[in-house]
This record gives C-alpha cells, sequence and structure tokens, in this order.
C-alpha cells in the first residue's frame, strides 16, 4: 500500500511504541514477580499454588466451565448460525442485530438481571412452582449452574457472530450438492459445514473460552466465593491477602491457558483438514 | 488553540491544588463511604477554621496501607482512618507514631475503649459498630449465634467472608455459642464447613446482603450496625438480633503516619473530629456511632446507632493483635474447610 515501507514502519510505531511502553513492559514485569523468589528465579510459587487443593479445584473449575460454555455455544451457535444464513438479507439482519444487542449492554447489568432472574423468587422459579414441576423454588444463584448460565448469556454472541460470518463464507450449493450425493443431514454437518467453517469455531471457541474464563464479574455476582474462578480468586488474593505473588501466578495461568486454547483448537481444525 | 488549552489546565492545576490559596495543607487517608457527609460535616466546618486544605485519599483498607507504606520515607498522608487491626499492621511496619492524648482537648471525653485501642497512643477510637444477626421475624426467632446453622435456617442463610471485617468476629460468636471461645475459631470454622452446602453464600460487600434479603434469597445474617438502615426499611418484617452470647462488632481508629512533619495540624484536626459537637453531627446523619461519651442523640437516631455507654461496653470484640496474628490461619482453614 505504502510505496516506501519506511512510511509503513513510521506510521506503525506509535502504536507501537504506546502498546509496548503502556501494555508489554508492565505485563512482563508484572509477571517476571511471579517466577522469582527472594530475588533468585524459580518456579516455586508455582509449585506452591498447585500444591493448594483448593487452587487446583479452582483452576479445574475454572477449566470445566470455559470449555463447557465454548462447548455448548458451539452446538446452539451452529443451529442459530445455520438459520440466520439461511433467510433473507432484510430479516438476517434484524435477527443478526438481535444476537449482537446483548454484546451493547454492559455485563454489569446483564449479569445483574440474572441476579434477579434466577432468584428463589425470579422468573424461573415462579415458572417451575406455576407448572407444578417444583414445590419449593430450586436454588440456582452462587452455583455453577449460575455461573455457567451467566456466562454463556455472556459469550454466545461470539460464537454466533463468528460462525454467521464463517458459513457466509461457504459456497451456496455445497449443503444441496452433498444432500444430492445421498448424505444425510448429520454426514452434511459434520463432512461439509463443519469441514468449511472451522476457522470460525476456532476464533469463536478461543474467544468464547478465553472470555469465559476471565471473566470476573459474572462469577463475582453470581457465583461468589463459593465458586470461586481464577479471575474471582485472583481478585481476592490482591485485594484481602496483598500477595501479589499468587495473583501474578494466576494471570500467568490464564494467559497460557488462553494461548494454548488456542493452538489446540487450531491443532484440531488443522488436523482434521488434513485427513 | 493549543495555547488555550495549556491555560486551561494551568488554571485547572491551580484550583486542584489549591496550595497557593492557603499555605497549609492536612492530608487525610479515608474509607470512601459517606464521603459527601464527611465533607458537609467535617472537612469543610475544618478548613473555615484552620486556614488549610485538606486534600482527601480515599479506597479500601489494602490500596491506602500500601500507599503509605510506599511513601514511608516521605510520608504523603498525615493522618488515616482504619480498623484497629490495619492501623495495628501499620504501626508494626513502623509507619505510624503515637498520637499525643495532650493536645486532644477531647480525648477525656472518649469512651474508655476508644481511648488507646492499640497500646502506646499507636491510635484513638473514633467510632465503633456493633455485629449482630439481621432476620426476617416472620420466618425464624434468632437469639443464639448457633441459630446461623441450625436445620430452620438451613438454605436460608449467609455468612460473611472470613476475608471481610464482620467474617472473624462472627466465627468468633458462633464459637462461643458452641462453647468455644478459643479465638483459633476452629471449631466454628469446621462447623462452617460442614453447613457449607446450607449456606446461600458468604458475602463480602454488606449491600450485596441487603439485595439477597430483599429478594428474599435468605432469612437471616450476621451484618455490622452501620449497615442496619439498608434492611430496616425494605419492606419486610425485620428484626436486629440480641443474641444471647452478645454482640460483637468492631471499631475504626484514626492513626499519625510517621514523621509527616505536619503533626499540629493533624493533632487539630483529629481533635476536630472527636469534639462533641462534630460526633454529634456524624451521628445524625447516621454516618458513624459515636466514639465521644458526651455526645446526645434522640431515642430515634440511637435506635440506629451502636450508642450508648451500656451498648458499647457489652460488645464483646475480637483484639487487633488477635485479628493480625491469627488472620493467615484463619484464611487458611477458611480454604481448607469451607471453600474446598
Amino acid at each position: 500500500m505504502f510505496e516506501n515501507r519506511a512510511v509503513g514502519l513510521a506510521l506503525t510505531l506509535p502504536a507501537a511504541i504506546f502498546a509496548a511502553a503502556l501494555f508489554l513492559v508492565p505485563v512482563g514485569i508484572l509477571l517476571s514477580e511471579a517466577f522469582r523468589i527472594d530475588g533468585s528465579w524459580s518456579i516455586g510459587a508455582y509449585i506452591d499454588f498447585f500444591s493448594s487443593a483448593r487452587n487446583r479445584t479452582v483452576f479445574l473449575r475454572t477449566l470445566k466451565l470455559g470449555a463447557f460454555v465454548a462447548g455448548v455455544s458451539a452446538i446452539v451457535g451452529y443451529a442459530a448460525a445455520f438459520v440466520i444464513v439461511s433467510l433473507p438479507p432484510t430479516s438476517r439482519g434484524r435477527i443478526f442485530g438481535l444476537v449482537t444487542l446483548p454484546l451493547m449492554i454492559s455485563p454489569v447489568a446483564r449479569t445483574y438481571a440474572w441476579l434477579v432472574i434466577l432468584g428463589r423468587t425470579g422468573f424461573v422459579n415462579q415458572i417451575l412452582v406455576n407448572l407444578g414441576i417444583t414445590d419449593t423454588p430450586f436454588r440456582i444463584l452462587f452455583s455453577e449452574t449460575a455461573v455457567f448460565i451467566g456466562l454463556l448469556q455472556l459469550f454466545m454472541p461470539l460464537m454466533i457472530i463468528s460462525l454467521v460470518s464463517a458459513m457466509e463464507n461457504m459456497p451456496k450449493d455445497a449443503v444441496p450438492a452433498a444432500r444430492i450425493l445421498g448424505a444425510n443431514w448429520f454426514q452434511v454437518f459434520w463432512r461439509v459445514i463443519l469441514a468449511l467453517t472451522r476457522e470460525g469455531l476456532v476464533i469463536g471457541g478461543t474467544l468464547v473460552f478465553t472470555g469465559s474464563m476471565t471473566a470476573y464479574i459474572t462469577p463475582a455476582i453470581l457465583g461468589g466465593s463459593k465458586v470461586l474462578m481464577l479471575e474471582t480468586l485472583l481478585y481476592q488474593r490482591v485485594t484481602v491477602a496483598n500477595d501479589f505473588v499468587s495473583a501474578s501466578v494466576i494471570a500467568m495461568i490464564l494467559i497460557v491457558m488462553s494461548f494454548s486454547a488456542n493452538l489446540l483448537l487450531k491443532r484440531i481444525a488443522t488436523a482434521r483438514k488434513s485427513r | 488553540m493549543l495555547k488555550k488549552i495549556m491555560l486551561t489546565s494551568a488554571a485547572t492545576m491551580l484550583l486542584t491544588s489549591g496550595a497557593f490559596a492557603q499555605d497549609k495543607t492536612l492530608t487525610i487517608s479515608v474509607y470512601s463511604f459517606s464521603q459527601d457527609a464527611f465533607k458537609e460535616l467535617v472537612y469543610g466546618p475544618f478548613e473555615e477554621i484552620c486556614d488549610c486544605k485538606i486534600v482527601v485519599e480515599t479506597g479500601n483498607s489494602i490500596e491506602r496501607l500500601a500507599k503509605i507504606e510506599a511513601n514511608k520515607a516521605n510520608p504523603v498522608i498525615d493522618m488515616a482512618v482504619l480498623s484497629t487491626h490495619d492501623a495495628l499492621g501499620a504501626a508494626r511496619k513502623g509507619l505510624l507514631q503515637p498520637i499525643d492524648a495532650s493536645a486532644l482537648s477531647n480525648y477525656d471525653k472518649l469512651y474508655d475503649i476508644a481511648k488507646d485501642p492499640l497500646g502506646d497512643m499507636l491510635g484513638v477510637g473514633y467510632t465503633f459498630y456493633a455485629t449482630s444477626i439481621v432476620y426476617r421475624t416472620d420466618k425464624v426467632t434468632v437469639d443464639s449465634w448457633a441459630d446461623l446453622l441450625s436445620p430452620e435456617l438451613a438454605g436460608n442463610v449467609a455468612l460473611p467472608d472470613v476475608s471481610t471485617n464482620q467474617g472473624p468476629p462472627s466465627l468468633y460468636m458462633i464459637g462461643k455459642a458452641m462453647g468455644d471461645t478459643s479465638t483459633d475459631l476452629t471449631a466454628s470454622i469446621a462447623a462452617v464447613g460442614e453447613n457449607a452446602d446450607d449456606i446461600v453464600t458468604f458475602y463480602v460487600r454488606s449491600s450485596q446482603l441487603a439485595q439477597l434479603m430483599q429478594q428474599e434469597e435468605i432469612w437471616a445474617a450476621p451484618v455490622g450496625r452501620f449497615a442496619w438502615g439498608r434492611f430496616k426499611d425494605n419492606g419486610l418484617p425485620m428484626a436486629w438480633a440480641t443474641p444471647k452470647e452478645g454482640q460483637t462488632g468492631g471499631m475504626n481508629v484514626m492513626v499519625m503516619t510517621a514523621n509527616n512533619g505536619n503533626e499540629e495540624l493533624a493533632h487539630k484536626f483529629m481533635d476536630f473530629w472527636l469534639s462533641t459537637e462534630i460526633q454529634t453531627a456524624l451521628a445524625e446523619a447516621l454516618v458513624d456511632s459515636p466514639a465521644n461519651s458526651e455526645v446526645v442523640v434522640s431515642d430515634e437516631v440511637a435506635a440506629n446507632l451502636t450508642y450508648g455507654a451500656e451498648t458499647v461496653g457489652q460488645l464483646d470484640l475480637l483484639s487487633p493483635d488477635t485479628i493480625l496474628d491469627k488472620r493467615e490461619s484463619w484464611l487458611d482453614q477458611w480454604n481448607t474447610k469451607v471453600v474446598k
């Protein structure tokens, strides 16, 4: 685009300096704390962290909820995306707008709404009681279920958006062609749609998984201290115990998990491609 | 244009620093709670008589302590208000200096427990609060701390998290009700752990608790008296329990940072805050319960505060040394037994 490479470099320089000075360097300093014990390099802080049963539970819970939210988002997301792309353009725009609308509302407001909806006197329990499904309202708040529901609602739009754009790039006649050649709907999905949209799935999956893992407000409000996740544990370590070493360890774990998730999903996608 | 911006920002700096208007500045570090009322009732009136400027820094205790510690060599903060145990923590790190009682004309008016709660005059109490149990009178009757773990309240009770100021005192009282008065809290933490599934949540903010009560998620929870106002008018039948084991609570103190060079003004400000007039104004605004024993308020106001020699004398408080020395062990026990 630019005739002179130097011009291009010069134009990216301010943004690069900004990112390096105000993001990379402070993050580097903060994270290096997690590798130092009494001034020398060590991974002792990590061993300490994982030697606590409670920390292991929190780690596994975070992993589990992240994976569940990403998995369910993918299943629901494919169904939704398939319907959206098959709609005529005007209604597609409307439905797509509805899907993205929640992203424009603050996560605090959305999560607080769940506090009311999922409560004992809330909408969900009132319906269950009125339908005679249960006599005593279910306790949903402050459980993994509540956090799961909150995170799913928070991040599913990202999956749908990624899948819709992936499906829009799919050749229009791929599905009819597969059907004519005798594939059933399961085969159509598995061998045609999934194969042609895996990049969207990788992007959506990474966004939803890392988003769920690093969300703070939702697990704090809907889970509380009984359902700690890594992010809420990190906050607790800093504000309650003034323990910046554990906090840095958790931050590092979150970064590593985010990158690993992305690499793993990409790996799965390319493995299928080469088969 | 650029010139205009520079002029504006220079003017703003002049206005905000205020150092040009008055030569003396007092920098205080306080809780962010009720700052509008403090500005109107304490800081403003003091500025009028001292010919000085008060710079207010707010935040949670950890942030504020970290700042005081970071500027130890060259203190920015002159006086701070903290919980007794946070103040003792700061004193042990050498961040504080003794307060000169002779410089405080209102010192003798204080309740005895507020006079020197940390020892060596390192802090003076300016307010305290009782901690007891708020409950729904139409659902249960609470007359013991042990009721919190009773079958009647199973699935309908919230407890303060061990990391909050209400946590350890409440656990101490639960232990006391179980016949264990040790401050190791082993028995009560174990009991809470066994009943963890019956406890709706371990709250960290009293505002959060008020919402849970309003939504009928819970029927009872231990809470500081300062939060009672959020419950009493919520439209539900609420009561403040007077458990047979007594009530617990906490105290906040004023402290003087070491070597701040502004001791004279800081003492004047402390004395002003402790005066009968100001303590009465703060009590009437329901901001802080008075530590000054000469404060007289109406019954209506008193009902919302921790007021009167009798009430104050009956509070079963954990000492700041205990909280500071055992906090880590409580947190460890809690993490293994309660939040498994």
